[in-house]
């Protein structure tokens, strides 16, 4: 990972501290957990670690590092950069991102109001994910994605922690680049969460290729309209659709003549027949590819390519 | 007798011209506090409307000023960027401190500029426009008395330097 030091201050001194002592390989990495009173976690290789005072990694929870109130409540003034009140929407839904893509998840005491939940306050869980650009991910999966030199539409299914995000990056930056003979496409991202392009201060850290368009922290739904309106992309690409706002917007993109790619959480096609939104979709057979990602093997582990009728095309 | 003439005349002049320093000082504060006011303003709409971090708020309004007063809010967003380690309010402490010197505020004005930044930050925007409120009122009031006592003042800082420069030379002479 380039931005190591970087990310490490996010945390309070302590931790930071602790986390600078460990000899961690950042890119292998998945998650780093705190909870109030409770062990400093670290998930890598798909394995959880307690990591003690002195930044060992270990099996034994009585060595563990314990995290306290104070040293949450002052990663939080960090990772929000000491304004929390820039970040009242994301911390609404529940998480933010910070530079870098890293997605921090929260939790604590919701606030509710008339009009849902206000705010999140005693914030006492955070689950830092971190994200990882993976160049050439997808390489065998994009000859499947083209059918006489035109892109299909693409469904990315996987369970939470598989790649997805990752895997539809390195999708974007090859359609955007182009791939062998295909020539490159206009591709428009709607970056609701940040961790698509990672934008800070508008320009994108992640590689996602020469002719990409990122609206970055706009909903999906809005995002996908304004982006064929205004940015004639070739291609839109969303990760984690789900609402029916999205499945809308999904079919005025692809009524438009555009390309889809997206990604959207699953086990199976099968399972995504039970998603209501979804589920006409599928039947109409408007997707032309899914991908099924899992982690058998390994993080982004290739399940499957399908296509329309659920055919097997690889896996 | 030419020499305590001309010893007189300097000293009278000197005395003067130490009066309309202190007077020009009393206007400098004035306007201090008036590009305070300007750049407090600026930091809230970057807060309010776009929803700025701190630290990117603090250095627009850092940018589109200048002087002490800007130097000192790019330095607070410059170390924000650092992130070394230490919370808000403690950073804007010490860079208050060390700008100390240059500002022209009485100990009462850095003391409010110093409870300014202990909720800035803190909560949601509401919070945020509440505190700049009540600090732009702090502000408006210090303003208002500068204001009123301007022309006052200046003419009592340069008459008291003259006349304490004719005192002296006839307590010399």
């Amino acid at each position: 990972m380039e931005n190591k030091d970087e990310l490490i201050k996010i945390f309070s001194r302590k931790i930071r501290e602790i986390l600078a002592n460990a000899s961690l390989n950042f890119d292998k990495v998945q998650e780093i957990r705190l909870r109030v009173q409770a062990p400093l976690l670290l998930v890598m290789d798909n394995r959880e670690y307690y990591v003690t005072e002195n930044g060992r990694l270990s099996s034994q929870r009585k060595e563990a590092y314990v995290v306290s109130q104070e040293e949450l409540k002052e990663t939080m003034e960090h990772i929000s950069r000491h304004s929390l009140y820039a970040f009242e929407e994301e911390v609404k839904q529940g998480f933010l991102t910070i530079q870098g893509g890293h997605r921090i998840g929260l939790a604590g005491k919701a606030i509710l109001d008339e009009r849902g939940i206000r705010t999140i306050k005693y914030i006492s869980f955070l689950n830092i994910r971190l994200a990882h650009q993976i160049i050439g991910c997808a390489d065998r999966i994009m000859p499947y994605l083209y059918e006489n030199k035109e892109v299909l539409h693409t469904l990315i299914i996987s369970p939470p922690r598989c790649g997805k995000t990752t895997l539809l990056r390195d999708v974007i930056r090859q359609l955007s680049n182009g791939v062998g003979s295909q020539k490159g496409v206009n591709v428009g991202v709607v970056d609701e969460r940040s961790e698509i392009g990672a934008c800070f201060h508008g320009a994108p850290q992640n590689d996602l290729g020469i002719r990409t368009d990122i609206l970055d922290c706009c909903p999906k739904a809005k995002g996908m309209m304004m982006m064929i309106r205004t940015m004639s992309p070739r291609v839109i690409a969303v990760d984690e659709v789900g609402s029916r706002e999205d499945l809308d917007a999904m079919e005025y993109v692809m009524n438009c003549g555009c390309k889809l790619v997206a990604t959207v959480h699953g086990n199976s096609v099968e399972d995504m027949l039970q998603k209501p939104v979804l589920q006409r979709l599928i039947q109409e057979k408007r997707f032309e590819r899914y991908i099924l990602l899992d982690n058998q093997k390994e993080i982004g582990h290739l399940g499957g390519i399908f296509d329309s009728r659920g055919t097997c095309l690889c896996g | 007798m030419w020499m305590k003439a001309v010893g007189s005349l300097l000293v009278t002049f000197s005395c003067g011209a130490l009066g309309a320093w202190k007077a020009g000082q009393w206007k400098e504060h004035r306007k201090m506090l008036e590009q305070l006011r300007k750049m407090i303003l600026l930091l809230k709409g970057e807060i309010l409307y776009a929803h700025s971090p701190l630290e990117e708020a603090l250095e627009q309004a850092g940018r589109k000023s200048e002087g002490v007063l800007a130097s000192f809010f790019i330095q607070v967003a410059s170390r924000i960027q650092d992130r070394e380690g230490e919370v808000f309010f403690e950073l804007w402490k010490e860079e208050i401190q060390n700008h100390k010197r240059n500002f022209l505020f009485t100990e009462k004005e850095c003391a409010e500029l110093k409870a300014f930044g202990e909720h800035l930050g803190y909560l949601d925007l509401d919070m945020q426009e509440r505190t700049i409120a009540l600090y732009l009122e702090q502000l408006d009031l210090s303003i208002d008395y500068y204001r009123s006592h301007e022309q006052e003042q200046t003419k009592l800082f340069t008459s008291l330097g003259v006349m304490g420069g004719l005192f002296l030379s006839i307590i010399l002479c």
